[in-house]
């Protein structure tokens, strides 16, 4: 969280999913494509279809982009799916970088597509 | 013939109400869970469903979705009530939308939605004419010695 200068909008439950890789987009249907399970998603659609879409994936978590504010929809989908919630001020590029270079891999690593 | 279904659930889906999209699919899940199906296969199921669901919510008036669950597959039906697909094999061409602004704006109509069930189902069949709604059936097979009588 450090790493991202992340903020907390819903904390994790326990107990928490392992983190798989990352996977960043705002197309939820390249999400629902792409994205692996156990991953974290980077995006800047701050919809409670993000969070429907993660929990369908079974994502590790979401990160709001460039310190875009969460709708009172997103949170509350968030806090029923017990999908945890950050948001981040990085943009998408500097976020993902960080954590590229921090070793975590990009979600399903290998496969052709992948994000 | 098939046997009797021994689980049948039915979810309405009412179109233009953006707020409710995903119910269904995320209510599938649970369902699944439940019934024991394989996790890997549910993510299949939820996945096809969800974007079936967000098609009916973003281009129909309304629909419903139906899941019933097989000892050897799921099946998944999607009936709805409006505009009709005039040319389906364009609807299936990855990028093609008719989806509008609104739609975009919740991250969907980018043209994937039907590829994506396509990729996700083992089995599909999709009709639709203009003015008459659309009809999706899709079948995803169960494994082999989960427990259940194939």
């Amino acid at each position: 969280m450090a790493l991202l200068q992340a903020e907390t909008l819903v904390a994790a439950s326990c107990p928490q999913q392992e983190v798989t890789g990352c996977f960043a987009a705002d197309l939820m249907s390249d999400v629902l494509a792409f994205a692996c399970p156990g991953s974290l998603l980077l995006t800047g659609l701050t919809t409670d279809q993000t969070i429907r879409t993660a929990a369908i994936k079974q994502l590790s978590a979401v990160f709001i982009i460039q310190g875009k504010q969460a709708g009172s929809d997103m949170v509350e989908a968030a806090l029923e799916e017990q999908v945890p919630l950050f948001r981040t001020p990085l943009s998408k590029y500097e976020a993902c970088g960080l954590l590229m270079q921090s070793g975590l891999p990009a979600s399903g690593a290998g496969r052709a597509g992948e994000g | 013939m098939d046997t009797p279904s021994p689980s049948h659930y039915e979810f309405p889906i009412l179109g233009r109400a953006y707020f409710l999209g995903g119910r269904a699919a995320t209510s599938i899940k649970r369902v699944l869970a439940e019934a024991g199906v394989e996790p890997d296969l549910a993510q299949r199921v939820c996945v096809a469903c969800y974007e079936a669901e967000m098609n009916v919510v973003l281009h129909a008036r309304s629909g419903y979705l139906a899941v019933d669950i097989f000892p050897d597959r799921v099946e998944v039906t999607v009936q709805d009530r409006g505009p009709g697909i005039a040319d389906v094999e364009q609807a299936m061409t990855p990028g093609w939308s008719s989806a509008s602004e609104e739609a975009r704006s919740l991250g969907f109509g980018a043209g994937m939605g039907l590829p994506n069930i396509r990729e996700q189902a083992d089995e599909m069949r999709l009709e639709s004419a203009p003015g008459e709604g659309a009809s999706l059936h899709l079948v995803f097979y169960r494994e082999a010695g989960n427990g259940r009588q194939a």
